[in-house]
């Protein structure tokens, strides 16, 4: 399985954050048997990831993080003269 | 940003020449704030069930490895620009985790791309034709763009989508096992007065530029068909009809060729 970091390139990065907007992701919860005329697996989990996370025009939230130099880093320590790009990845481990 | 630990990141920084922040966010709490924890991972860990359908569902979603509890965690992997007031601008999510848009892609999406790969010049009768990659080497998986930029001719212009009777622009990918090729948005056009026949046309007639995107499947099938390959070449045909303020020329069709070096999955290094 590729490393997730199969994104990374030479760029400017930075973090953002939203303040306090929480985006309740719902889930249908499994229920026991598709059968009897129930809702397939489909309907009853898909995910709509244009809707998971801050919208455009929206804040993204606050957050206080170590970064791999073990400095602690804001949204705003981040932040660019343009703004940011964050970038969500998996992991770097596996 | 990820889960992993600080030390974790700071060798996989060091491998890989990473000089921007990678922020660590262990236990996941922030990835769970912005709201896209993976929570098809975490059905996949809490539920015992396979489903067909649902194991389909968990391998585009969350992963195409076992009950691992390393999934636990993970968001959705995806990228915010964002502004100083801390606004999303835009946002970048794919409904198959291994693929992603590159880096690079991105900026030319926005307009703030740059020309970091030589591009192939090519001139017509009538355009200015340049094309390049977004990227000059990607992984399967990577979602990148074609570039084509067109400067047309003095006194020339081109027809641009919506203009009937003429020849429209338009940019044609030979269709290539595992390659999936994205629908063009073209860039806004001007509406160009003809007063001999009094018409009103949508034409190209200052610089622009066309991003075709494609992505390189990722799939096991896909990544045996690559195997041992360097490099993936891709062939497609620019057509269009131009004008100047007098006459217009016949159709045109020409070929465009794009190259780029394929390279293998980061791997991260044994652990001591």
């Amino acid at each position: 399985m590729s490393v997730d970091g199969a994104l990374f390139q030479v760029g400017a990065m930075s973090a953002f954050k939203t303040s306090g907007l929480r985006l309740m992701l719902l889930l249908a919860v499994l229920m026991p048997a598709a059968a009897a005329g129930g809702q397939s697996v489909e309907e009853r989990m898909k995910v709509d990831l244009s809707q998971v996370g801050p919208q455009i025009g929206e804040r993204v939230p606050d957050f206080s993080l170590v970064d791999q130099t073990g400095r602690t880093q804001t949204l705003q320590s981040l932040m660019g003269p343009n703004g940011l790009m964050m970038v969500f990845f998996r992991s770097a481990d596996w | 940003m990820s889960y992993d630990s600080q030390e974790t990141l700071a060798a996989f920084s060091t491998q890989n020449g990473i000089t921007f922040p990678v922020l660590s966010d262990v236990g996941s709490a922030t990835i769970e704030r912005f709201g896209i924890l993976n929570t098809v991972a975490l059905e996949y860990l809490e539920n015992d069930s396979d489903d067909p359908e649902f194991i389909a569902y968990v391998r585009q979603f969350a992963t195409v490895g076992g009950r691992q509890e390393r999934v636990r965690g993970i968001p959705f992997p995806g990228t915010f620009m964002v502004d100083r007031e801390g606004r999303v601008t835009s946002r970048y999510f794919e409904d198959y985790y291994r693929e992603r848009s590159t880096v690079s892609n991105i900026m030319l999406r926005l307009g703030a791309g740059e020309d970091t790969v030589t591009g192939t010049q090519i001139e017509s009768d009538h355009l200015d034709i340049t094309t390049y990659p977004s990227d000059g080497t990607v992984a399967l998986g990577n979602r990148f763009a074609l570039v084509v930029d067109i400067t047309p001719g003095p006194g020339m212009h081109v027809y641009a989508p919506g203009a009937s009777d003429y020849r429209v622009i338009s940019l044609t990918v030979e269709p290539q096992p595992f390659l999936s090729v994205l629908p063009i948005d073209f860039p806004p056009s001007e509406i160009y007065y003809f007063a001999p026949l009094n018409e009103r046309v949508p034409v190209y007639q200052k610089p622009f530029r066309l991003l075709q995107e494609v992505v390189p499947a990722v799939t096991p099938e896909a990544q045996k068909a690559f195997a041992g390959k360097d490099n993936l070449t891709i062939v497609g045909t620019l057509e269009y009809q131009a004008c100047d303020d007098a006459i217009c020329y016949n159709p045109v069709t020409v070929p465009l060729t794009w190259t780029v070096a394929l390279r293998p999955f980061l791997r991260p290094e044994p652990r001591q």
